[in-house]
């Protein structure tokens, strides 16, 4: 059942009619909707489209809510990891997987939880940020020399910038997986993953401008309050 | 054991027209599958892309040269000549057309990103085209010394 090779040439259409990936992060405004990309994936045959769904639904931020368990997480990680064959999607998720875990783990030690218990997480990482909780990094720089930089931010509270590192780092990610296939479902999952990125980028800005136009608004007005104040 | 050496004498001779024509046909096949694509996302220059897409045809025209080179009767004699030369260039034939259709699948996926690098993305298309091109001359080379 595992590591089926997939056509190389299956989605030469739709991949051709989709804008570059990294156009998406540096256009003003997105050079694809959500209801344009749905509208092209539709070419994809049922079992490809099957294998997309799972892939997002167990990666893409969107399809989950803020209240979403860790046991719903792991259910979606296992499925999608049960149903999907490809190589390259397989060491997506579970790469994805194990970012996910660091960063939650991170957040948890910010908010002052006690470590994890056992079997908390996914991938090969999990019992080690468990044994080195009180370490900035865990102990894991030599594979993720971004998480000093992520902790940093964390301290500062700076949350928008732990948002961008993390995009940052998933999008160099994708990227890197992306590396050979051009035109096969490896190369839609990865670009759809990629648009999703992008969408949560673009909504993170969108929210930065609107925090900074709401902090300059009230300073405007308090400015005229004070004014009118002394009038 | 005359009658399967004569057959693959005949073999060598009609192979390099039948994998050329699949090289060709499945090559500009992916590259017009490209182009296609490429004319959902783009405004104008569809007709380079089209023309791109052909450029795995020349594999069966080469294919038809070999095959008229070849082209004689086949003999115990000269049919491992001719089924030697004729198959291998047919498969190289196909391998070259098959990798230039992504070749050019790919030139095509980032030219309408970037015109400006139309020309460039089409280099390994065209070093591809060459490999085939060895291919056909020393076919061509070889094939004289074959007995008649």
């Amino acid at each position: 059942m595992f590591d089926r090779p997939s056509d190389p040439d299956a989605y030469v259409t739709l991949m051709a009619s989709l804008p570059d990936s990294e156009r998406l992060f540096v256009a003003k405004r997105p050079p694809l909707s959500r209801l344009r990309l749905d509208r092209r994936l539709k070419a994809l045959a049922p079992e490809d489209a099957e294998t997309l769904r799972l892939m997002e639904e167990a990666l893409a931020l969107r399809h989950y809510r803020l209240d979403t368990e860790d046991a719903e997480v792991t259910r979606r990680a296992r499925r999608a990891m049960d149903h999907v064959t490809q190589p390259a999607l397989r060491a997506i998720l579970r790469d994805r997987m194990e970012i996910r875990t660091v960063i939650a783990a991170l957040r948890r030690r910010r908010a002052g939880e006690a470590p994890p218990p056992p079997g908390w997480g996914h991938g090969r990482f999990s019992r080690r940020i468990i044994a080195h909780w009180a370490e900035p990094t865990f102990g894991l720089d030599p594979v993720f020399p971004w998480l000093r930089e992520a902790h940093g931010l964390l301290e500062q509270d700076d949350a928008l910038g732990f948002e961008r590192l993390v995009l940052t780092v998933t999008e160099r990610l994708m990227r890197r997986h992306g590396a050979g296939h051009d035109f096969d479902i490896e190369a839609v999952v990865i670009y759809v993953l990629t648009w999703n990125i992008y969408d949560r980028w673009a909504r993170t800005n969108a929210e930065a401008a609107s925090r900074r136009f709401n902090a300059l608004a009230e300073a405007a007005l308090a400015g005229h309050d004070a004014q009118l104040a002394k009038s | 054991m005359n009658e399967l050496v004569l057959t693959l004498g005949w073999l060598g001779i009609y192979a390099p027209v039948a994998l050329g024509a699949a090289a060709s046909a499945i090559g500009c096949s992916i590259a017009g599958q490209a182009s296609i694509g490429a004319m959902l996302e783009t405004e104008g220059g569809y007709g380079r892309f089209v023309g791109i897409s052909a450029l795995p045809s020349t594999m069966v025209i080469y294919g038809i040269v070999i095959m008229f080179t070849l082209n004689r009767e086949v003999t115990p004699a000269n049919a491992g000549g001719l089924f030697g030369v004729g198959f291998m260039s047919a498969i190289s034939l196909y391998y070259t057309g098959l990798w230039q259709g992504r070749a050019c699948a790919s030139a095509i996926n980032a030219a309408k990103e970037k015109p400006e690098i139309f020309g460039l993305s089409l280099a390994p298309a065209a070093i591809i085209e060459g490999f085939a091109v060895f291919a056909f001359v020393f076919a061509l080379v070889i094939s004289a010394g074959i007995p008649s």
